[in-house]
């Protein structure tokens, strides 16, 4: 993304400076080529990938993750699918290794329809990889006690819902995310699940939410590469939006140019 | 050097059956490499004009090949939700083709064209809808619930939306794949079956040989084609692909990018069960189908994993598979399950076929979850590239890209 507040403002995650306030998931595409023209499209400059169902340890996906390597970004292995704390902490293990980052989009399926994480595993797993050094984004629910532990354990980033995963239903608690945002102003926060229209992502990034993580909305649309330009181009406008300082938000209608022809008391206020 | 001047290859000993009346006329030796979907339609719509050499390192059964394990799924249009119109275009071609071609087989294969049912249950409804979006054509229709019950009345009473797609079909993959062999067993073509083929700096070799040597040819007898259709086989070329700068190693350049991507299916004989065209189930990750091949026999599959593991199906995949059964029709609970197998099928990084020629060789390869639904078209361009009908564009104008000509100049 080209924006001239790039300089000064950039998205950071742990101490790397990124440009772009996108993050985005490599599953569904039609294809791996169709994949990589939507990531690049999309200007994201963080990927996130799973090792589930891959059997890595036969380095079962090496075809597939060697497509998304190739684009040169910053990679953030997820533990999708993960229900219990030992297998997050083993995917985590295993994912350090086979990418080669401490980064891990840490993730614990607390019930199966939704997908809604589970905050009591999720604090405990977080415990245990910044332990060994893992660098944790926790996909968390808008619960501003459950970030409190999180961010009192070391996150310096914080990855909260905007609905279920896949759902596209776009932020649903406004007000929750906002008290995270008040109550957290220097923790990284990015939005992760449920963005499913480039507004959504906008609207995120107009309330002062650092960045937007999100897969099916672009992988799932009917031309993914276009649908990836769109993220970034509301994306960019939403950060210059909170950057600008929106205008202040009044009930009655007020003209911007005054109407010459009657005298300014007659004016409606 | 690529002009056929007769086969000079030396008499190889007759096989067991028949040899067929061309027996004692000279005909142009062609090499096929892999005995696969492609490499059996090839041989048999080849055979008649050509000796044909035809080389597999898997037995006669095909075990190892993708095409032994798919559905045979010859749905265009549901592929469309995920694929390019192009495809789709193509597999509406071969569809047509289908029924010309099993004609020049010896026994009877399964084929269909009754259309199929998608159905979704109700919390996945959005699903539907959003397949129903994806769809690139228009022949499709939704059925109300007495609709689907008066086509399918053994379907879930739980399903209350369905799309039905009329010109949909299927076909009996392993009946296909014996009946070519059974074929082919009984022409003149050479069969070296269990026999491995490899890529090497100075071409393909056999046993350590180059072929011509192998087939006890004169040093200047040479194929008038060599037709590559080894699938994830030729992946091992990768080696190739640098320094040498061949023919092989130049397509091999190319084939190194194809990657396996892993499916399981279960076969199941289920004499309860009475469906009569195959049924797609919304699934969140992969499309699976259950497609009744007659007898009481069903292919449940397929899923579709970004992975080359090998291994045999796994737990999560086979209780997807098999709920999905259970889930579409009850009476699945008390059917035998015959198999549940697991393969690769070998996808270029767009997921779209791609016949390479350079100078006598040509590579079929990357047909993905697609083998069935394209192999048709892919056989009939092949055939005009190797007979030089240059005239039938008919292919090629619906997916330019099909065919990559490495060729220093056009070969005719």
């Amino acid at each position: 993304m080209s924006n001239e507040h790039n300089v000064k403002d950039a998205l950071n995650i742990y101490g790397t400076k990124l440009n772009s306030r996108l993050l985005i998931g490599s599953s569904m595409y039609p294809s791996p080529s169709v994949m990589q023209q939507a990531i690049q499209a999309s200007g994201a400059e963080v990927v996130t990938l799973s090792l589930s169902r891959q059997n890595p340890q036969a380095s079962g996906g090496q075809a597939f993750w060697e497509s998304i390597q190739s684009l040169g970004l910053h990679l953030l292995p997820n533990t999708a699918g993960c229900h219990s704390v030992n297998d997050a902490v083993n995917m985590a293990q295993m994912s350090r290794e086979l990418f080669q980052t401490d980064w891990i989009k840490l993730e614990l399926v607390g019930d199966d329809y939704n997908l809604q994480p589970d905050p009591i595993a999720l604090v405990k797993a977080t415990e245990i990889l910044l332990g060994e050094g893992f660098k944790v984004l926790p996909y968390c629910t808008d619960d501003l006690v459950i970030a409190r532990h999180l961010v009192e354990l070391g996150c310096e980033v914080l990855m909260p819902w905007g609905s279920p995963i896949g759902t596209g239903k776009g932020i649903l608690n406004p007000y929750a995310l906002q008290a995270m945002r008040d109550r957290f102003p220097d923790v990284t926060m990015i939005v992760d699940s449920g963005i499913g229209l480039p507004s959504h992502a906008t609207q995120a990034l107009e309330m002062g939410v650092d960045a937007v993580l999100l897969n099916t909305a672009v992988a799932k649309a009917n031309d993914p590469v276009l649908m990836g330009q769109a993220f970034a181009k509301a994306i960019e406008a939403g950060r210059s939006a909170y950057l600008a300082g929106p205008m202040a938000e009044r009930t009655a209608a007020s003209p911007s140019t005054p109407t010459i022809d009657s005298p300014f008391w007659h004016q409606s206020a | 050097m690529f002009e056929s001047d007769g086969s000079r290859f030396a008499e190889l000993p007759a096989q067991d059956a028949n040899n067929g009346e061309n027996r004692g006329e000279k005909k142009p030796p062609i090499a096929i490499l892999g005995a696969g979907l492609m490499g059996r339609m090839l041989a048999i719509s080849l055979m008649d004009d050509y000796q044909v050499f035809l080389f597999d390192k898997d037995s006669k059964e095909g075990q190892q090949s993708a095409a032994y394990l798919a559905a045979a799924m010859l749905a265009p249009l549901a592929e469309s939700a995920d694929c390019s119109k192009e495809i789709m275009q193509l597999g509406e071609m071969a569809l047509e083709l289908w029924p010309a071609f099993l004609k020049k087989v010896d026994t009877p294969v399964f084929f269909q064209q009754k259309g199929s049912l998608i159905v979704a249950f109700e919390q996945d409804k959005s699903d539907l809808n959003q397949f129903k979006s994806r769809l690139k054509g228009r022949d499709y229709k939704r059925l109300s619930d007495s609709e689907m019950e008066a086509l399918e009345p053994g379907l879930n009473q739980y399903f209350k939306s369905a799309l039905y797609l009329p010109n949909e079909g299927q076909l009996d993959n392993r009946q296909l794949l014996n009946s070519m062999a059974t074929t082919l067993n009984d022409s003149d073509v050479f069969w070296f079956d269990s026999t491995a083929v490899e890529s090497t700096a100075s071409g393909f070799q056999v046993k350590g040989q180059p072929l011509e040597i192998f087939l006890n040819a004169g040093v200047n007898d040479t194929f008038d084609w060599i037709l590559d259709c080894r699938g994830l086989g030729s992946q091992t070329d990768a080696i190739l692909s640098e320094a040498v700068c061949d023919a092989a190693s130049d397509i091999a350049s190319r084939t190194s990018k194809l990657r396996g991507v892993r499916g399981e299916v279960a076969r199941i004989r289920a004499p309860d069960v009475h469906l009569t065209r195959p049924v797609r189930l919304m699934h969140p990750r992969y499309p699976i189908y259950i497609a009744p091949k007659g007898d009481g026999l069903f292919v449940v599959g397929a899923t579709q994993i970004e992975s080359e593991d090998s291994r045999n199906p796994t737990v999560r995949s086979t209780l997807e598979l098999l709920s999905a059964c259970f889930s579409v029709h009850s009476g699945f609970a008390e059917a035998e399950i015959l198999s549940i197998e697991s393969g690769l099928r070998p996808a270029y990084l767009d997921n779209k076929p791609k016949i390479i020629v350079k100078d006598k060789l040509i590579s079929v390869n990357g047909l993905f979850r697609h083998g069935y639904l394209l192999a048709p078209v892919m056989l009939q361009q092949c055939l005009n590239i190797v007979k030089g009908n240059i005239s039938d564009i008919s292919i090629t104008q619906i997916m330019p890209n099909l065919v990559e000509n490495l060729s220093a100049k056009p070969r005719r």
